[in-house]
């Protein structure tokens, strides 16, 4: 029986060897992989994915040993806290990207919406809008609502006249970003220093410590991994989410607000944007300036992607990428490497582990 | 008034060339079935490479501008190897290689010190006698090589795709893998032939930027043109021709921009900058809204192909 059946799909699953006697390479779509088995497949990709960034190093003049010190470094008590400072903006945008990818809305446009957060922040600063007891809550709402309505005009193109989101996100930072510089060279500009920055926030618009020499930035971004992860983890919208990413057509017949959840969780991922936007004016810089948001479109891909979506592990991967983020800016103080380094690794890291998934998916035989 | 609109026009093809060709480029690969994000990045490794070219051997634009094809062909062969090799989802891997560029282009550029150097780049050709007749020699015939090369590059690739057998083959893996496959024509092949022909192309457009446009490097100068050039390629219905146009409607827009500055007519500078950016847009709009049925895009673009894998 066993041997007709070999006979049977004989013919279908290995047809006669090549006639250069060097037989093909075959692919098997595995069925379930254990976990431990994925685990070896990511860690090892990105185990080569480290060990390609720091080679690239190593040939653009950093010696392993001294990235390995410069690494401890970072780590340490006091270069710490930068990093905590710099991990609330990156949890952020990693939480914004992850939202909308979770509904399967590429958006790319984190910068864009960052810009807009910030702007919107500095708006109510510049024109004293409420009482000094309530404004840096007004500008946090304010960031909000300013992220997540720039996005929402890439979900309104996409919706009414099906513009890829992918294209029309990317496009909206660079319009931002000028919208931006018009009002950083004209209007907005510091007229003390005539730098392109706005004036200086008033202490009572600035983040500061919340103790302990943590940050303020710090608590919005795990309140927002919280609020994410109950959001996606326990509550019906996160149920209907997973439907609506697994069968639209199936979610909107048995009638799941497709239409509304989508947009709601496109207008959260923007508003998640905004807020960075905000934390990166009120704590960092005390003011808008005209690179607040560098470099952060990727990083929220890069954290959105190894966290396979899931907010509470956002938090983990935005920790890990805020001390590649500090110890890029060393670099670039002390050795003069330009900080695109750090998007060069964390594309690597993309590449290596998104490869990974090849192997844990597939199985590569070789038939003679 | 007439200064300004002859200045303008024969400016339209220098600004148009880039699109044209990086969306050309996208076109060939696209055909194959491959999403293609990555313009942007190997458009910056082209004018990387070329103005490296430049400046290292002083001079030779036309051989830095093969250097640039080589070169963005060579890093498209990464982004053919994750998207046909290891079937990587085709958005995560574009991208990518899109941001490994700019990292990679600005680490190489900034530790060679090419910022900011001026290129000696080639010059415009000179048709005599016809480049003096008046208005239409200065726009038609007092344009730099790279302008006439690309009307005949599109004669070519179009020729190719469409009346040869290699294209025939190229746009039936991009339709429908599944059946180009039993009929024998390899569909990983062609796909990472069309990538690497397209890039080739892709990296002409970014070298033309550096070496002869602007003759100057300076980090991430494409700024923007690679994600314009992908919209190009919708708007074009993934069709050569359609795409020229879509180029010189580009570039008419990109070219009145300093034009503007220049004859000193005051308008805000940093809302002018926006205007290449929201006419692609308008442009994206205006395709959704004319078309309701839905693109003509090929049928299998962005799916992986597994011979074994059952659909």
């Amino acid at each position: 029986m066993d041997d007709l059946a070999g006979q049977a799909a004989g013919p279908l699953t290995a047809p006669p060897a090549s006639p250069r006697g060097l037989g093909r390479i075959t692919l098997e779509v595995r069925q379930s992989v254990p976990p431990w088995k994925q685990a070896v497949f990511v860690g090892g990709s990105l185990l080569m994915g480290l060990v390609i960034s720091v080679a690239i190093l190593a040939w653009a003049g950093i010696a392993p040993a001294t990235l390995g010190s410069e690494l401890a470094g970072v780590l340490t008590s006091e270069s710490l806290r930068g990093v905590l400072v710099q991990a609330a903006p990156l949890i952020l945008v990693g939480l914004g990207a992850s939202l909308a990818f979770r509904i399967g809305f590429w958006n790319l446009g984190i910068e864009g919406q960052m810009i807009f957060g910030g702007i919107f922040a500095a708006a109510i600063s510049i024109h004293e809008i409420g009482p000094p007891s309530t404004r840096l809550l007004l500008m946090g709402v304010a960031a909000a609502a300013g992220g997540g309505l720039w996005v929402l005009l890439a979900a309104f193109l996409k919706s009414r006249f099906r513009v890829n989101e992918i294209i029309a996100t990317l496009l909206l930072n660079y319009v931002a970003m000028y919208f931006l510089f018009h009002l950083l060279y004209g209007a907005w500009q510091d007229a003390k220093t005539a730098f392109p920055q706005s004036t200086p926030f008033r202490a009572f618009e600035r983040l500061g410590d919340v103790g302990h020499g943590i940050n303020g930035g710090l608590p919005i971004a795990i309140a927002g991994v919280l609020i994410a992860g109950w959001l996606v983890h326990l509550s019906r919208i996160g149920f209907y989410t997973r439907f609506i990413s697994a069968n639209p057509r199936m979610a909107r017949i048995v009638g799941v607000p497709v239409r509304t959840m989508t947009l709601w969780l496109i207008a959260m991922s923007g508003a998640c944007a905004g807020l960075a936007g905000f934390v990166n004016v009120a704590s960092q810089e005390g003011r808008l300036t005209q690179s607040f948001f560098n470099g952060y479109v990727f990083s929220g891909v890069l954290i959105a992607f190894l966290s396979r979506n899931d907010p509470i592990v956002v938090a983990v991967v935005g920790f890990l990428v805020a001390v590649l983020f500090i110890t890029g800016q060393t670099l670039q103080v002390f050795y003069q490497i330009p900080f695109a380094m750090v998007q060069m690794i964390e594309a690597i890291i993309v590449i290596a582990v998104a490869s990974s998934e090849f192997l844990i998916r597939h199985r590569v035989r070789w038939i003679r | 008034m007439d200064d300004f609109l002859i200045n303008w026009i024969a400016n339209i093809p220098v600004t148009a060339v880039p699109y044209a060709l990086a969306a050309l480029g996208l076109i060939v690969s696209e055909r194959a079935g491959v999403l293609n994000l990555t313009a942007e990045g190997l458009m910056l490794v082209g004018a990387l490479a070329a103005a490296g070219t430049c400046l290292t051997l002083g001079g030779y634009p036309a051989l830095a501008l093969l250097v640039a094809m080589a070169a963005a062909s060579l890093v498209s062969l990464l982004f053919a190897v994750l998207v046909v090799v290891l079937r990587v989802n085709q958005v995560i891997a574009g991208l990518s290689v899109v941001f490994l560029c700019q990292g990679l282009t600005g680490l190489i550029g900034t530790l060679a010190k090419w910022q900011n150097k001026p290129i000696a780049g080639l010059g415009n050709l000179n048709i005599w006698p016809l480049s003096e007749i008046p208005v239409i020699g200065r726009i038609f015939f007092l344009q730099d090589p790279v302008v006439y090369l690309t009307i005949l590059i599109f004669v070519a690739v179009n020729f190719v795709l469409f009346r040869t057998m290699p294209g025939l083959r190229l746009r039936a893996v991009g339709e429908n893998p599944a059946a180009s496959d039993a009929a024998g024509v390899s569909v990983s092949l062609h796909r990472i032939a069309a990538i690497v022909a397209g890039s080739s192309l892709i990296g002409l457009a970014g070298g033309y930027i550096s070496v002869v446009s602007v003759k100057l490097w300076v980090t991430g100068m494409v700024g923007g043109r690679g994600w314009i050039a992908v919209a190009l390629v919708v708007f074009a219905r993934w069709a050569p021709w359609p795409a020229l146009w879509g180029a010189l409607l580009f570039g008419c827009i990109e070219a009145v921009i300093p034009r503007v500055a220049a004859a000193g007519i005051r308008v805000p500078q940093y809302l002018m900058l926006m205007l290449p950016y929201l006419a692609t847009i308008g442009v994206m709009i205006w395709v959704g809204a004319k078309d309701r049925r839905g693109g003509q895009e090929p049928g299998a673009l962005g799916q992986p192909h597994v011979r074994e894998e059952r659909r």
